[in-house]
């Protein structure tokens, strides 16, 4: 490695995680509030964490009582691996052709690659924050309860270390060839979102019909059974042709220090290292070629024709012309876009692959679902209402002006204007996200007519409070002094601490159903719900009034 | 029209006094021109008038509408043209105008007339369909100054509005500024620009670290400085204080 390459690598890793502000403000004392707040937000995932990790040991056991331990690894590879995967693809989109730094790199004498490779060095850094909690179970179950001996530590280590290498190269090699044949000139925002999405559905959908295959074939054999019994790697070996580099990983792990184990070590590093090799080639010859460009936007058709103003000027309610300037806002932001619309989609997406891939692991879950009803259109509620916060919209809204706030402020915009205005585009988002959700319980059961309109009506309002939760924060403290939109959506707190009050919220909306449920029925807990619902979007509607009556008065 | 009194402002907890106790009056009619050297306080006084920035003491009062009680009744009748045109760039020219006029509630004919009027003389009728992220640096003030004269203010004012323009359209800005006056509406604006000053205002005020220096119409001004001939050189003998 040459010096450039590493001084590029530091400086990247510095902004990425802002590592010399964060000294700053340590010593300074400064931002303690900020800092506080994610440590907490991490705590209080903590107890849940705990209890999945439990529930993964007995996951452990069922797997270990049929002689199939290695599958339960290769699960916690394959989770790890896919997990890492996702977040690559939106990692890399952003770093590689949306971050700050860009123009700034471009112009100077640097290679493409070292570009690229010194973003990546910081990219594994995020994404080890992703994947250990979630590998580090699987192997400390598998090591501990199988007391394995030391080279089986040794070698997890390795594993452990090299395991987001492939996935983070694969989601870079796949976005920037995406970069480079949608670097189209005239629409290419909305080219780009719509093929990210036609891809993500074409990944999801290949992946589904291989998953079935193989499954179906594995199950329909015969001596399903009696193969079960003699290969203790069979789950794992039939469920590895999917994606060998889980498998690969498991192999290495549970073969320890053998010739197969070695040999398994060396695909699954090696897989790894050719790949980035392979990365930094293709960095070489096409990153610009995506990237170039980025900047320049359309300025098309009109050029030289004179406005027909009459057809485009239109009046219209504020209200509506403030929902409509913020959806305009977000879908012309790629990364508004897929932020908030991402927020939304995963949950109906991660449920219809489960239900369809997961096959017989998931019997159980189904039929928990199939059994209570009431369950099921509650947590629907639950679903679509907690939507409101995911999506960040809310948190966001204020944020999102940035430097353009001096119009908000200086224009005579009722208060209430403000709020309602900002409100209508989560819940449009709502709308879609339920439906969506509707479309993937019909995977499990289909849904009577009624049941489908309590869940969308009552989801879809129980977002609103929430919105507006998320609306109160952002006013509190909006993150104005951003230059990169990204910084207003995914660096911001306020999304964060919407989504723990958020949270708090529903937890406790939940657990006063919990309790109601069994003697009063599904009715009454819908009109607690209703009544909690009404009163609560009145209070906080109100609070947020008054809230942007001063605040807009009191920022600078 | 517009009253200003006691009016101060610190920045950095009262470490920076931009500032400072500052009082003036722009009649009904009038052109009223804001000078002072960099870092004055001209911008910090504008943004106090316009709602961006509250003030530590004093009280801006619009024809008995004092702003900061009454927000929105004033916003209303004024526009504002910061220094900086920072708008959203991600929309085109003709959806922030609606967006515009939809906030202040103007009338779609009015909308049509005013629109074709100001972005013919500012020649970006063109470019209104386009988003606004390929305009230039000037295009993007055209186009904040169509919207806040399309709202038609009662009181019209600019940060620097000269600043970035081309001599034909800054001309035309002055021009469209009488024209304004001349229907018995105000223009308050900053600069650093003499000539403008000089030739186009009806009364000045110069700010220096806060504080007003001189206040008056042209005539005024050159029968307090000894040197009399322009406005530059009383600018400069008066700023001049080190
Ligand atoms: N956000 C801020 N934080 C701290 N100090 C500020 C801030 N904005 C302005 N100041 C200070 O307030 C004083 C007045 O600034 P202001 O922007 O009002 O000057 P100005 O007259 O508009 O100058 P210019 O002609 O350069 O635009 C300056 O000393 C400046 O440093
Ligand atoms: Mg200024």
């Amino acid at each position: 490695m040459n010096r450039k390459l590493v001084s590029l690598i530091k400086t990247d890793l510095n902004i990425t995680f802002g590592l010399s502000s964060l000294a700053y403000n340590i010593r300074k004392g400064k931002r303690i509030v900020p800092m506080a707040i994610i440590a907490l937000a991490v705590l209080s995932l903590f107890p849940s964490y705990i209890f999945v990790v439990r529930a993964l040991g007995s996951f452990y056991d069922a797997f270990r009582q049929i002689g199939q331990q290695s599958f339960f690894l290769h699960v916690g590879f394959m989770s790890a691996q896919l997990i890492v995967l996702v977040f690559g693809f939106m990692y890399v989109m952003s770093k590689y052709y949306f971050s700050n730094d860009l123009p700034h790199l471009v112009p100077l004498p640097i290679k493409p690659s070292h570009i690229i490779g010194s973003k990546f060095v910081s990219l594994m850094v995020s994404e080890y924050l992703t994947s250990l909690p979630i590998i580090l179970p699987f192997i400390i179950i598998y090591g501990t309860r199988g007391n394995e001996g030391i080279t089986y530590w040794l070698i997890s280590i390795l594993a452990v270390i090299t395991l987001p290498l492939l996935p983070l190269v694969i989601s870079s090699i796949l976005i920037m060839i995406f970069m480079k044949y949608t670097n189209i000139k005239g629409k290419k925002d909305l080219i780009r979102t719509i093929s990210a999405v036609v891809f993500i559905a074409l990944i999801i959908f290949v992946q589904l019909k291989l998953n079935q295959w193989t499954t179906q074939s594995i199950i329909d054999s015969e001596d399903f059974m009696f193969n079960l019994a003699r290969d203790a790697n069979l789950l794992l070996t039939s469920a590895g042709i999917m994606y060998p580099p889980a498998m690969w990983g498991a192999l290495a792990l549970s073969k320890g220090f053998s010739v197969q184990g070695v040999f398994n070590l060396f695909l699954f590093i090696g897989s790894g290292l050719v790949g980035f090799a392979l990365m930094m080639i293709l960095a070489e010859k096409i990153f610009f070629d995506g990237l170039i460009g980025n900047i320049e936007v359309s300025a098309s058709k009109g050029r030289g024709k004179k406005l027909d103003s009459s057809s485009v000027l239109k009046t219209g309610n504020p209200i509506i012309t403030m929902a409509k300037k913020e959806i305009l806002m977000i879908i012309k932001t790629p990364v508004y876009l897929m932020n908030s619309v991402g927020g939304v989609v995963i949950l109906p997406i991660l449920l219809v692959i489960s239900m369809v891939t997961g096959g017989e692991s998931y019997e159980p879950m189904k039929e928990m679902i199939l059994q209570s009803r009431e369950i099921l259109i509650l947590g629907s509620i639950g679903a679509i209402g907690s939507f409101g916060v995911l999506n960040a919209l809310g948190a966001t809204t204020f944020s999102r002006e940035g430097t353009n706030m001096w119009i908000q402020r200086t224009l005579p915009i009722d208060p209430r204007v403000q709020v309602i205005g900002r409100t209508l585009p989560s819940v449009a988002l709502q709308v879609v996200g339920g439906v969506l959700l509707i479309g993937g319980i019909f995977f499990i059961v289909p849904l009577k007519i009624f049941e489908i309109i309590i869940i969308l009506v009552l989801g879809i309002t129980a977002s609103v409070p929430l919105t507006m939760i998320g609306m109160t924060i952002d006013i509190i403290r909006p993150m104005l002094e951003w230059t990169n939109p990204q910084q207003a959506m995914k660096q911001n707190l306020n999304v964060l601490i919407s989504m723990a009050i958020g949270t708090l919220f529903m937890v406790g909306a939940a657990f006063l159903g919990y309790l109601l449920l069994p003697d009063y029925g599904l009715f009454v807990v819908l009109g607690l719900f209703v009544i909690i619902i009404v009163l609560s979007t009145v209070f906080i509607y109100k609070l947020l009034v008054n809230l942007v009556k001063t605040k807009f008065m009191d920022m600078e | 029209m517009l009253k200003i009194e006691g009016l101060s402002k610190s920045y950095n907890k009262g470490e920076i006094k931009a500032v400072d106790n500052i009082s003036l009056e722009v009649k009904k009619g009038e052109i009223f021109g804001f000078l002072g050297p960099n870092g004055a306080g001209k911008t910090t006084t504008i943004k106090m008038i316009v709602g961006l920035l509250k003030p530590d003491e004093g009280e801006v009062v619009l024809d008995g509408i004092n702003v900061w009680d009454e927000p929105m009744k004033a916003k209303e009748r004024i526009s504002y043209v910061p220094d900086n045109p920072e708008i959203y760039d991600r929309l085109s020219g003709v959806e922030y105008l609606n967006f515009i006029g939809d906030m202040y509630g103007i009338r779609t004919e009015v909308r049509i007339k005013k629109i074709d009027y100001y972005s013919e003389i500012f020649k970006i009728n063109d470019s209104l369909g386009d988003i606004i992220s390929s305009y230039s640096h000037g295009m993007k003030q055209k186009l904040v100054l169509t919207a806040a004269l399309m709202t038609d203010p009662d009181l019209f004012i600019l940060d620097e509005p000269m600043v970035g323009l081309d001599p034909k359209s800054s001309f035309n800005l002055k021009e469209i500024m009488r024209e304004m006056c001349d229907e018995g509406k105000s223009v308050f604006f900053s600069t650093h620009v003499m000539e403008v000053a000089e030739k186009l205002c009806d009364r000045i005020a110069i700010i220096n670290n806060g504080k007003i220096i001189a206040m008056g119409s042209m005539e005024e001004l050159r029968r307090s400085a000894k040197e009399k001939e322009s406005l530059e050189n009383i600018f400069l003998e008066l700023t001049d204080n080190e």
